[in-house]
């Protein structure tokens, strides 16, 4: 045997792919474990917790979800034409569909910023004291619908000796929630060991902010989070599937809905739990996609032909993988 | 130096004879990420919710998330077509993440579907205001419930 025929071992210096595609994909490894532990996290939280608000108690919209997700889609469809362009030498091909990305993207923060400030203006907000969420009505929460109801009194007194038509009527609804409160809270207090007075709390809260969803309040009551009186009450008020829920009707308009101005403390059994989970995760997701917005931007000033092809190819995998998250996010977030 | 250049130059290689079908592949990768999206959204329909049962549509989505999943990863990130290196950077990172998801398991096993209430029962019982709530009551309440919702 001759030694020509002997296997010529060399050591490989790199992966036989550019280096910045390598320190990419270590970066998206390392992405991988970083939203499988946020997500592994929620799962954890969500079904081990004691109860969920549904998605229209906490104003999800679905739909909005779903186009989120279809925008996401198509960005990344752009990117991957782009990339094959830039291979082909096509630079201004190439430029629009990364402009269409970037376009895409920003339709995407359009629309999640929407929805973050739909909920910010009800008083869903994963902190205090913008967040407004509390878990059950107990004497914490009707003590901060007092403090709410007491501060708006002091806003109208201050403003002058004399108070107008509009104020008057502000301040007989102040004054009429604030008996409905006094009345709760007495019978807490006289009658301790009897469900009376909690059953009264959750009544206001939910006169407050009703539910929108039949389960959630059986779930509720369930987990002891409110009395289980509520859930025939509330029982009564579902309409058949395909209808309105039960608080989208006028007569079980809650007085945070009809009174824009009350903004008074609203409960949600499990709702601070699910504003933390919620806003981190797309809060994640959201820094990830205004990461890939920022480098599409510069990108628009170079050109983007054949030499760049590597460049469109690394920020092109990065955002299929934001996309990839998303496409968990989704149906775990709205649709579950 | 030439030796770093090389591999670059396969690197091109590889991307330059990897052309299945044009961008014709990426508009069906797309139509099929359309209509599986749809498919996760057609759970979100009352009908829907009404007729299939909340865990088979929570597997469905997860399915749906998964193909979804991999069809970006294979296409759209080109995975399909790479060389092996690529084993090396997924696999580790997947294993880990499904290790990861793995150590949690226990917890959500050991909170819910744990009887009537559905979490532990050291949470009954070290439960900060516990609820005054007799079964019978419960119970009651739910066949009032069954029958309004039956009228």
């Amino acid at each position: 045997m001759s030694d020509t025929h002997a296997p010529k071992l060399s050591y490989q210096p790199a992966l036989p792919i550019p280096n910045g595609k390598t320190c990419l994909w270590l970066f998206l490894s390392t992405e991988i474990l970083f939203f499988a532990g946020l997500i592994g996290t929620y799962i954890v939280l969500r079904f081990g917790a004691v109860a969920w608000p549904a998605p229209h108690d906490v104003l999800l919209s679905e739909p909005l979800g779903a186009f989120n997700t279809f925008v996401l889609i198509c960005s990344s469809v752009t990117v991957v034409l782009g990339f094959e362009a830039a291979k082909l030498n096509q630079a201004s091909k190439a430029k629009g569909y990364i402009l269409l990305t970037f376009l895409l993207g920003c339709v995407f923060l359009g629309v999640k910023m929407f929805e973050y400030s739909h909920k910010f203006e009800h008083g869903i907000y994963p902190v205090k004291p913008h967040g407004m969420l509390y878990d059950k009505a107990d004497i914490y929460y009707s003590g901060a619908v007092r403090k709410r109801l007491n501060d708006l009194r002091t806003q109208i007194t201050l403003a002058g000796p004399e108070i107008s038509k509009e104020n008057k009527v502000r301040l007989e609804i102040i004054d009429q929630v604030t008996r409905k409160v006094d009345e709760a809270e007495t019978a807490v207090r006289n009658q301790p060991d009897s469900p009376d007075g909690i059953i009264k709390l959750t009544e206001l809260a939910y006169e407050i902010y009703p539910p929108h969803d039949q389960g959630t309040v059986i779930q509720a009551a369930e987990a002891g989070a409110i009395p289980p009186a509520i859930v025939v009450k509330y029982a009564a008020l579902e309409r058949p599937a395909g209808e309105q829920a039960i608080g989208g009707g006028e007569e079980h308009e809650g007085y945070n809905e009809k009174y824009s101005w009350l903004r008074l403390p609203i409960m949600i059994p499990g709702g601070p739990m699910w504003a933390s989970t919620y806003f981190l995760l797309t809060g994640f997701h959201a820094v990830h996609v205004i990461v890939g917005l920022i480098v599409f931007g510069l990108m628009l000033f170079t050109t983007l032909d054949r030499s760049r092809a590597n460049l469109v190819e690394n920020v092109g995998l990065y955002w299929h993988f934001v996309d990839l998250v998303w496409i968990f996010l989704f149906p775990l977030l709205y649709l579950f | 130096m030439s030796d770093r250049d090389q591999h670059t130059e396969v690197g091109h290689d590889s991307h330059d004879h990897a052309d299945h079908g044009g961008n014709g592949k990426y508009l069906l990768v797309f139509a099929a990420l359309c209509i599986l999206t749809m498919g996760s959204f057609l759970t979100y329909f009352p009908f829907w919710r009404a007729h299939v049962p909340y865990q088979a549509s929570r597997a469905l989505m997860m399915a749906i998330s998964c193909t979804k999943a991999m069809l970006v990863i294979m296409f759209f990130m080109h995975l399909m077509w790479e060389a092996n290196w690529k084993w090396v950077l997924t696999i580790p990172a997947t294993f880990m993440s499904v290790f990861l998801m793995l150590m949690l398991v226990p917890d959500v096993g050991w909170r819910i579907n744990n009887g009537y209430a559905r979490y532990s029962e050291e949470r009954w019982v070290y439960a900060a205001d516990p609820p005054k709530v007799e079964a019978s009551d419960m119970k009651a309440a739910e066949k009032d419930l069954l029958r309004k919702g039956a009228n």
